[in-house]
């Protein structure tokens, strides 16, 4: 495929055809914030953070949906550009709670990094606030929607899988929201709590319920493992504190990666010190279960017994 | 010194009379919160975070400062507890600005750690709060008063340790303000800026101007380092972000503890500083030009040599630094005595 060469501050950057202009200044070791942006998923360029400066160009496009050109002149962080990104997050933080204080992704939330980046302090504006309850119907997710920055990552990697597409936008306007089909709780829905959208959520809007106030993001050691309960190869990560693993997380998500929740209780029973019993929906209500029923073992373990018993 | 024997939380332990229930618990590895405490410091007991049920006392009492007794029973985390703990965090959050956000101590603060520990989301109690200017008049630390819980431990560490207690507590009730004399900016008081009550505060009222404004705690690597300054060979750690020293923080060295002076804990500016000399000039035609260390070496060792042809090894004398390590020092001397020949070496830390 035929190449372009463009500029990206001042430093020439050479990419094939049809790459964006934040792929090849990542290229050229420029870091550009983006919230929306998932290399494993469509370009969306919904959230704006990561817009840039190109010479000729009418406005500041969005540098994840931008093809780079041959000649092309941009600059990543000019004052316009930073104006723009600032404008954004007090924009953002004029609906999002101020409770870093105890919010689980404190450490390793976005919206954070890039306040601290570019030194916003909080909204810059006065406005209405949405005040949802707290999602937390099921043993599995949290979902806090007063959180979510509307980035959609969630709903396009659930769709990703075949079959699934169990979240997606609802309503218009300032009250447009993530949400299953009738605006329904996560438990109501038909979701199978994988933690894909967990794995992509750059803020606090979806957390993990097991590890709630088991530890901060910095005091949280990440190993990755692959599961081994199908084919498929999934990526999790151990989550290790004070030498404890406390908690299985779903790793990157991608094409053929179901990161199932079979999958992730596995490898909590396999690799948890301190478990936890897993819950199984029964007639529409959570239910206490033993791992073997959980991870399907029951049947397994009859032939071994009665194996032995010969 | 005879012991005592308590019980903490159900489990037997041993300490020296005198000791405190704090210490007692920390021996069996029993996690007392405290926010004014500091080992190294004068106990005041003031911020009732560290309360404990002792059986048949009237009330909590404050585990960092009341000594342990023979047959004490102690509990560390119950109902009473943990309800006081509760609204002593609360109580503080009433006044303490919520920008964790951007904060630069976010998390390295001891009121986040306790209010996360606890499940204290905020505080339901409204009131006054505290509306002070942030104080940047210095190029080393920024004074937010906003953030102050008035623990003291900066008040202790000035006093007690660097000894130069330029920084107290002034007015009363809500007003308690920890200020310099005169309430003025710590610029226009006697203060040299060591950072040490920096070193020691537990929230983001005292914090680094620079490290904390370009690195979060959970973003920098430290390494622990001896300082290059003087011959005291203080040890702290160096703040490391993305391959680049941020900043400087107190360990707990063997030489200093966490006290440092400015130079160590401020004066790391010239690491990557661009006019940073990080290779040997040679004079030549009046002019500094590069050179390799080959060179340099070569031609500081031909001068040497021609010198003690001409003139003789007494001719030559060396002075050492306070600034290198013993080892560079020990082969200075070897250099000294056995190759150049000579005895004239000196040291300037030799008192």
């Amino acid at each position: 495929m035929a190449n372009v060469t463009l500029t990206i501050n001042g430093i020439k950057v050479t990419v094939s055809m049809g790459t964006t202009v934040l792929d090849a200044a990542a290229q050229a070791g420029i870091f550009i914030p983006t919230f929306c942006h998932d290399p494993e998923i469509a370009r969306f360029g919904a959230c704006r953070i990561c817009v840039v400066e190109i010479a000729g160009m009418r406005n500041l496009p969005a540098s994840c949906v931008t093809e780079a050109s041959q000649g092309m002149v941009v600059n990543t962080e000019s004052p316009a550009v930073v104006e723009a990104r600032k404008t954004i997050l007090e924009m953002l933080l004029a609906n999002h709670p101020q409770d870093c204080l105890t919010c689980e992704k404190n450490g390793a939330c976005r919206l954070q990094d890039y306040s601290f980046r570019y030194g916003v302090k909080g909204p810059g504006f006065e406005g209405k606030r949405h005040e949802y309850p707290l999602d937390d119907s099921n043993p599995y997710i949290i979902r806090d929607m007063n959180k979510c920055i509307l980035c959609g990552r969630c709903a396009r990697t659930c769709a990703q899988v075949e079959g699934r597409a169990v979240i997606d936008f609802t309503y218009r306007g300032f009250n447009t929201k993530i949400a299953p089909p009738m605006d329904t709780t996560l438990a109501e829905s038909d979701c199978v709590y994988c933690g894909r959208c967990l794995a992509v959520c750059p803020v606090g809007a979806l957390t993990y319920k097991r590890m709630a106030g088991k530890g901060r993001s910095w005091e949280i050691e990440k190993k990755p493992v692959i599961c081994t309960f199908c084919d498929s190869g999934c990526l999790f990560d151990l989550n290790i504190k004070d030498g404890k693993v406390i908690g299985v997380t779903a790793g990157t998500p991608g094409q053929g990666r179901p990161l199932c929740l079979k999958g992730r209780l596995g490898l909590e029973l396999l690799y948890c010190d301190e478990p936890t019993d897993p819950l199984m929906k029964r007639d529409g209500e959570f239910v206490k279960v033993s791992w073997s029923d959980a991870l399907g073992l029951d049947g397994v373990l009859d032939k071994i017994r009665k194996i032995e018993g010969k | 010194m005879a012991d005592v024997t308590l019980t903490i939380n159900g489990q037997q332990v041993s300490v020296a009379q005198g000791g405190t229930i704090l210490d007692a618990a920390k021996k069996l590895g029993v996690f007392i919160p405290t926010l004014c405490h500091d080992p190294e410091l004068s106990k005041v007991g003031s911020c009732r975070m560290c309360v404990v049920d002792v059986k048949g006392a009237r009330s909590l009492v404050i585990s960092c400062a009341t000594a342990a007794a023979e047959g004490m029973v102690v509990e560390t985390e119950s109902p009473a507890v943990m309800e006081a703990r509760k609204t002593i965090i609360e109580l503080l959050l009433a006044n303490h600005p919520q920008d964790c956000l951007t904060c630069g101590r976010n998390g390295d603060c001891r009121l986040q750690d306790y209010a996360y520990l606890y499940g204290v989301r905020g505080s339901d109690l409204t009131g006054a709060v505290h509306q002070y200017e942030l104080e940047t008049d210095n190029p080393f630390m920024i004074r937010d008063m906003n953030k102050c819980i008035l623990c003291g431990k900066c008040v202790r560490m000035c006093g007690e340790i660097q000894g130069n207690s330029v920084v107290d507590f002034t007015y009363r009730g809500f007003n308690t303000k920890v200020a310099p004399a005169m309430d003025s900016s710590l610029a226009e008081s006697s203060c040299v800026f060591c950072g040490n009550c920096v070193a020691v505060c537990p929230t983001g009222a005292l914090q680094e101007k620079g490290l904390r404004s370009s690195a979060r705690p959970w973003e920098v690597k430290k390494v622990r380092t001896t300082c290059p300054y003087c011959g005291t060979g203080c040890s702290f750690d160096l703040n490391v972000k993305d391959g680049k020293v941020v900043g400087v923080t107190s360990c707990n060295g063997d030489v200093n503890g966490r006290a440092l002076c400015v130079k160590g804990r401020f004066g790391y500016g010239f690491i990557h500083h661009p006019d940073r000399l990080q290779g040997p000039l040679i004079k030549k035609d009046g002019q500094f030009v590069a050179a390799t260390w080959e060179e340099a070496l070569g031609l500081i060792a031909q001068k040497l040599g021609s010198i003690k042809g001409q003139y003789g090894s007494d001719s030559i004398g060396v002075l050492s630094s306070a600034r290198c390590t013993n080892e560079e020092n020990y082969l200075l001397s070897k250099l000294t005595r056995a190759v150049i020949g000579t005895n004239n070496i000196d040291h300037c830390a030799r008192l």
